[in-house]
């Protein structure tokens, strides 16, 4: 059984360990600290439920933030 | 005092301004600081891990007195649209959303059906629902219906600078409407915004013609002061312009000389 | 006795133009406001103008309105018509080439009451192509009934907004409630009537003082109700059979500012003027701001199949000219009579959507 599996991650393929939470993806990509959205499979994951929030192979999770726009 | 009521929230500034087209945050958040705008709108967009300081809650959260209005801009649907909100609603804490989708990236013109559906279904929700419209009265009416906190028809194209180009409709909309109406794109000029609170808007929302002015926050300031002396003027009731053509032969001769 | 008025009735930023067309001694002098009267009336409404006929139902009336013919204390005859009666009239109303009609009673009776004018309703529904009804205040259930039954417009006048003018002129009587009254357009177009029409009697109070009232009374049932048609008419006192002597005296040229008055601030509103205004003014003031009148109108109960009869009605005639030749003078200022604005088929209650 492979160690890692594959996520899309904002549209894009990413790998990461088996059993990461959703917390733990934030870690990796360093945008913890920031005030995100995240959405696993079009349900959005409150702060508080992220590091219960098990990441599974083909699971599509967004991270938003909020930007510039009109 | 008089200030723009908006669900339970008051503002004092009858200007809200846009966070896109900035040439750097830095000279957007200035521009608001200058603005002394309530009330700002900003985009959801994907986290880009290679561009970590387009966050811009942090900063906006550090400017006192400032309540965000996250908008849905990149929904295309009703449904999108929906989900944008809630998640947008995680994110700010803020009850505000403005209801925006265009289908068509080239134009930006708001789907009216679309909107229609959206803030129906995220009125409901006790979101405080802004929708981007077309210039488009019976729409206007049935959005007030639906339950919405004001409707923002379009003065002209998004970013087009083409001022007031749907005035005709915007006095209608004004004239029926008892949620406030907020001009929402187009502005090109502070003349234009004074004139759109003249005609009794309750606010307008500037973001082009700020952003790309040579010196944002100069522009968001002169702004701020057009929308205030358009308010003042519109409150102070406008005298009406006469001098219009009087008929050769007179129509009120029937009448006899006044007793 | 004002902290009861609801807040619409306040002085709004909208109407300060619209204050200063109706003062004598304003800037716009009456000719500028007829220009621009004009300008609006044809660009919105064309070369045309609607007309109507009033049906005397029943002057049977509950109330004591000190300036009315009809008040329950006058000696007048009381009389209401039955059905066949209606249609008998009607009739006589068709060959004089009219199918709107606008149905009149008093004040709610037990001789004329609600069933009365509902049945009365069906009737002239079945024989017009439009009916309307200025009757008795009713009920948001009532006037469902009635818009069921055919009935597409209603006609309540306030008389005055004027409170201590209006606890006085109305003696007794249901219509002694000035607020039940004022709400009264609000519940007719809640229960899917299409149109309101409202009015003072001018000449009972300060008239620019009722003008603006009636201003605001407007614009909120046009914010309101944005989906209900909204008319506005000028009755001018004029000596009736009660013998009342208006406080104010209401100069043709302030009734003809007031009507471009209006007629610029509300451009949308349907004026009417009626047959207590003599041929001269009519005809001067159809394609100037006014847009629907009536004509070859009786105002007395069965008055168009007994034209011998010598009682006096709720008001005098003053233009009593045939329909043929009161169309006669309008087409020769260009505009067209038009007695079918209206279709049969739309005569169902609104469907106000409430989401």
């Amino acid at each position: 059984m492979p160690q890692i599996v594959t996520i899309q991650l904002n549209g894009e393929p990413f790998t990461l360990p088996r059993c990461s939470s959703v917390s733990d993806l934030l870690t990796t990509i360093a945008s913890e600290g920031k005030t995100v959205a995240t959405v696993l499979n079009d349900q959005i994951v409150r702060p508080e439920n992220r590091s219960a929030a098990r990441l599974e192979e083909g699971d599509r999770v967004e991270i938003l933030i909020f930007a510039g726009g009109g | 005092m008089d200030s723009l009521h908006l669900g339970s929230y008051t503002f004092s500034s009858r200007l809200i301004l846009g966070t896109g087209k900035f040439s750097s945050s830095s000279v957007m958040l200035e521009a608001i600081k200058a603005s002394g705008t309530g009330l700002v709108t900003v985009a959801l967009r994907r986290f880009n891990r290679e561009q970590p300081e387009d966050d811009l809650f942090t900063p906006l959260s550090a400017i006192p007195g400032i309540t965000l209005m996250p908008n849905t801009s990149g929904a295309s649907t009703a449904a999108e649209a929906v989900q944008a909100a809630r998640i947008s609603r995680e994110l700010s804490g803020s009850p505000f959303i403005k209801v925006e989708i265009h289908p068509n990236p080239q134009h930006l013109m708001p789907d009216p059906i679309e909107t229609y559906e959206a803030s129906k279904i995220l009125a409901k929700e006790g979101f405080l629902v802004m929708p981007y419209i077309p210039a488009d009265p019976v729409l206007a009416k049935r959005l007030e219906e639906a339950g919405c906190a004001s409707v923002m028809p379009l003065g002209s194209a998004i970013g087009s600078g083409q001022g007031l180009a749907t005035a005709e409709m915007l006095r209608i909309i004004i004239r029926e409407s008892n949620i406030p109406v907020i001009v929402d794109a187009g502005l090109r000029s502070p003349s234009e915004a004074a004139l759109a609170m003249e005609m009794g808007c309750g606010a307008v929302l500037v973001n082009s013609a700020v952003a790309v002015a040579g010196d944002p926050p100069a522009m968001a300031e002169a702004f701020a002061e057009a929308v205030a002396a358009g308010r003042k003027a519109f409150r102070a009731g406008i005298m009406q312009k006469s001098g219009m053509a009087v008929a050769t032969s007179p129509l009120t001769a029937f009448l006899g000389p006044a007793s | 006795m004002n902290a009861l008025l609801p807040e619409w009735l306040n002085p709004g930023p909208d109407e300060a133009s619209f204050r200063e067309m109706l003062a004598p001694d304003s800037r716009w002098t009456l000719e500028l406001l007829a220009a621009q009267s004009r300008a609006i009336t044809l660009r919105r409404f064309g070369r045309t103008m609607t007309l109507y006929a009033p049906l005397y139902l029943s002057n049977h009336c509950s109330s004591g309105c000190a300036y009315c013919g009809f008040a329950s204390d006058r000696t007048t005859p009381r009389r209401r018509l039955e059905q066949e009666e209606i249609r008998k009239e009607l009739a006589a109303m068709k060959r004089l080439g009219i199918s709107d009609v606008l149905l009149l009673t008093g004040e709610r009776t037990k001789a004329a009451d609600f069933d009365y004018l509902r049945t009365s309703v069906a009737t002239a529904a079945a024989d017009m192509q439009r009916v309307t009804v200025e009757a008795f205040p009713m009920s948001v259930a009532e006037y469902r009934e009635l818009a069921e039954a055919g009935c597409t417009g209603i006609t309540i006048y306030q008389e005055t907004y004027d409170r201590a003018r209006y606890a006085e002129l109305h003696r007794w009587g249901p219509k002694k409630d000035f607020l039940e009254r004022l709400d009264t357009p609000s519940r007719a177009l809640e229960g899917g009537i299409k149109t309101a029409g409202l009015g003072v009697l001018l000449g009972l109070a300060d008239p620019q003082e009722d003008a603006l009232m009636l201003y605001r009374h407007l614009r909120h049932l046009g914010k309101t109700y944005w989906r209900a048609g909204l008319s506005l008419s000028f009755p001018r006192i004029r000596p009736q059979t009660g013998s009342y002597q208006p406080p104010f005296t209401i100069s043709d040229h302030l009734l003809a500012r007031m009507i471009f008055a209006f007629r610029i601030a509300l451009p949308d509103v349907e004026l009417v003027l009626s047959t207590r205004e003599s041929p001269a003014f009519r005809d001067g003031m159809a394609g100037l701001g006014i847009t629907r009148m009536s004509i070859a109108s009786r105002t007395t109960v069965g008055g168009y199949s007994d034209t011998e009869s010598g009682d006096r009605g709720q008001f005098d005639i003053f233009d009593d000219r045939s329909a043929e030749a009161f169309c006669k003078a309008l087409r020769e200022k260009n505009i067209e009579p038009v007695f079918k604005n209206w279709e049969h088929a739309y005569n169902g209650p609104s469907s106000a959507e409430k989401s």
